[in-house]
């Protein structure tokens, strides 16, 4: 594998109030979250991979992401390729920290906007989750993943796509279970 | 209850109920990660005078320090007093400990400076002193610790194959001199901890666990040994002896820099850095080795660019914590590039350590409550087989054995110390 580099989208503190937009807009991004979690939990690993846009960065640091994620070793921290890799090894059906896949639900909350440049955007919105998971091909046992996800998302072809994806778990300092599914 | 060992370990098979029975659990505990040598961690993590950073050995919480004049301590991280912990943090610095509890205050080497109202103290101060791991030592930069002493010189410990395998991944910096990491990455495994040492330096299952890494990601480095059939390939299982042990890819990689999935075009400021400190022949020959693969007893995995540590938690919880090697002189970019290889490869997200993760899961749920008792002959489905390529490993004069990448080799020179130590220790 590449060293991935990163684009420059990483590492900006997004501002720390919501901002005021449209309830038609904040209805359509929403409904956007909402598809991504529902694919996610169900491992529908293509139709997943075709809502992020070809400069996708998808980092799971340790710690909060207050940092620049080329300095330091995170869980994930996959550009656009590395991304490609992960959803062709899921896709072989032999990933076996997947096979069979973990059920899994998610529960979204606290869903803000917080950049809107304009209503054509792009947006970063950001909510809180708690993700159900049954390690079905190993323990068996229910794990329970509790974060924050900063998602930016900008129109291409007038289409919603994911173009950052950051999860930050409550306990990421702490040693962690396996996660090779789409968190 | 009184383990016979040398029964639930023989040299082709070892008991189910070893990675399961809390006894033999809290054995290991005693004589291996109290009465042994420990890798606990290593000098780069320690740079200042007053660097401390928190460790657990055994089950037991440690600090681990280097004072005013740069000497390290492994430190007991609970007060003298009662108990109490003294840093919850990961890693600081700091001139002395103070207890949250009372106020008492310690050094950095453990020492005890201060106690609040000092007049009704009915003990001496050297009596309430830290505890203190009774031996610490370095190789390279790698630190070690025997918490109750006693356990012989370190060099001893290590031995020339102990020592080979840190020279090799130390001498890959111009500087001769690694860094870990900016930060440990951890992986919590609902499995034995053993099941560690055995996984990371198994030969056999790389192109069965690991197979939808390679269908996925054509161009790796573990090519020639994931494509080859079993005899096809030229990467070989060692046992060092004293249980220390690698895979040795080196001969697999099929030119400079392979290892890291690079070329020496790709890294012109390493190879140049390289050629300045070695020669060129010297140089030449080590950017095509590459880093070990191997483990250093009990705890140390030096695995290609990753540097990693196995804590045992539990008979069935472990975590391992890894980070990348940082060679000094060897410039920014390669240093990065180890930074993304390590993420792609350890972790529990990763493409590799994941799967592993999953198989050591399914390994721990199988053993199910296998008991340490003998006394019906040791049901058959209750034993792990570890004979594979017994019979065609080479034993050298030095007592260093070889073979196939694809045989238990490496796995039977675990438990072949592992023995001599939990009988020694009866
Ligand atoms: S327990 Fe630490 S000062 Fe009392
Ligand atoms: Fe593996």
């Amino acid at each position: 594998m590449s060293g991935a580099k990163q684009g420059s989208q990483v590492g900006q503190a997004p501002p720390p109030a919501a901002v005021q937009v449209s309830e038609t807009l904040r209805r359509e991004l929403e409904a956007f979250l909402f598809l991504e979690a529902r694919l996610a939990d169900e491992s529908r690993y293509a139709e997943w991979e075709a809502l992020v846009t070809d400069d996708m960065h998808y980092w799971v640091p340790r710690g909060p992401a207050d940092h620049d994620p080329a300095e330091r070793l995170a869980y994930i921290n996959d550009n656009r390729a590395r991304l490609a890799t992960r959803i062709r090894q899921l896709s072989t059906g032999h990933r076996w920290a997947q096979t069979p896949p973990s059920p899994m639900r998610r529960i979204l909350g606290n869903i803000e906007v917080l950049e809107a440049r304009d209503e054509a955007g792009p947006y970063t919105v950001a909510a809180n989750f708690v993700l159900f998971e049954v390690a079905a091909q190993s323990t068996g046992e229910l794990r329970t993943w509790p974060g924050r996800a900063t998602y930016r998302l900008r129109r291409s072809d007038g289409r919603l796509r994911m173009a950052q994806k950051i999860v930050e778990l409550v306990t990421s300092q702490l040693p962690q279970s396996s996660m090779a599914f789409l968190l | 209850m009184r383990y016979d060992y040398a029964a639930l370990v023989q040299d082709g098979r070892v008991h189910g109920s070893l990675y399961v029975d809390p006894g033999v659990f809290h054995e290991e505990m005693e004589r291996i990660f109290r009465r042994g040598w420990v890798f606990v961690g290593h000098e780069s993590e320690l740079p200042a005078p007053g660097d401390w950073v928190t460790r657990r050995v055994g089950l037991q919480p440690y600090l681990l320090t280097r004072d005013l004049d740069g000497g390290l301590h492994l430190l007991a991280n609970r007060c003298a007093h009662r108990g109490t912990a003294l840093c919850r943090e990961e890693r600081g610095n700091a001139r002395h400990f103070q207890c949250i509890f009372h106020g008492w205050t310690f050094g950095l080497d453990g020492t005890l400076l201060g106690v609040t109202y000092p007049g009704g103290l009915e003990r001496s101060k050297e009596a309430l002193a830290l505890d203190r791991a009774g031996q610490i030592d370095t190789y390279r930069g790698f630190i070690f610790a025997n918490p109750a002493g006693g356990a012989g010189p370190l060099a001893e410990h290590l031995g020339p194959g102990g020592r080979y395998l840190i020279d090799r991944m130390c001498n890959l910096a111009p500087s001769g001199r690694i860094r870990l990491g900016p930060n440990w990455i951890g992986q919590r495994v609902d499995s034995n901890w053993k099941l560690w040492p055995e996984s990371d330096n198994d030969g056999y299952h790389l192109n069965f666990l690991h197979v939808s890494l390679f269908r996925a990601n054509r161009e790796s480095q573990y090519n020639e040994t994931m494509l080859a059939g079993e005899t096809g390939h030229s990467s070989k299982a060692v046992d060092h002896g004293r249980g220390h042990f690698e895979l040795d890819l080196k001969d697999s990689y099929p030119h400079e820099l392979a290892w890291c999935n690079a070329t020496p075009e790709r890294l012109p400021d390493y190879r140049r850095a390289m050629v300045a400190a070695h020669g060129e022949a010297r140089a030449h020959q080590l950017l095509l080795d590459g880093p070990p693969h191997g483990m250093i007893f009990p705890n140390l995995f030096l695995g290609e660019i990753n540097v990693a540590m196995v804590e045992p938690i539990a008979p069935g919880v472990c975590a391992q914590y890894h980070t990348a090697m940082q060679l000094e002189g060897a410039g920014e970019a390669v240093n990065r590039r180890l930074l993304r290889l390590s993420e792609a490869a350890m972790g529990p997200a990763s493409f590799l350590l994941a799967d592993d993760a999953a198989a050591a899961e399914r390994q721990q749920y199988g053993f199910g409550a296998s008991r340490a008792d003998l006394s019906d002959g040791g049901a058959a489905h209750t034993w792990v087989d570890l004979s594979r390529g017994q019979r065609r490993e080479q034993v050298a004069a030095d007592g260093v054995r070889v073979s196939l990448l694809s045989d238990e080799t490496t796995n039977r020179g675990f438990w072949r110390h592992y023995r001599s130590v939990m009988e020694a220790g009866a």
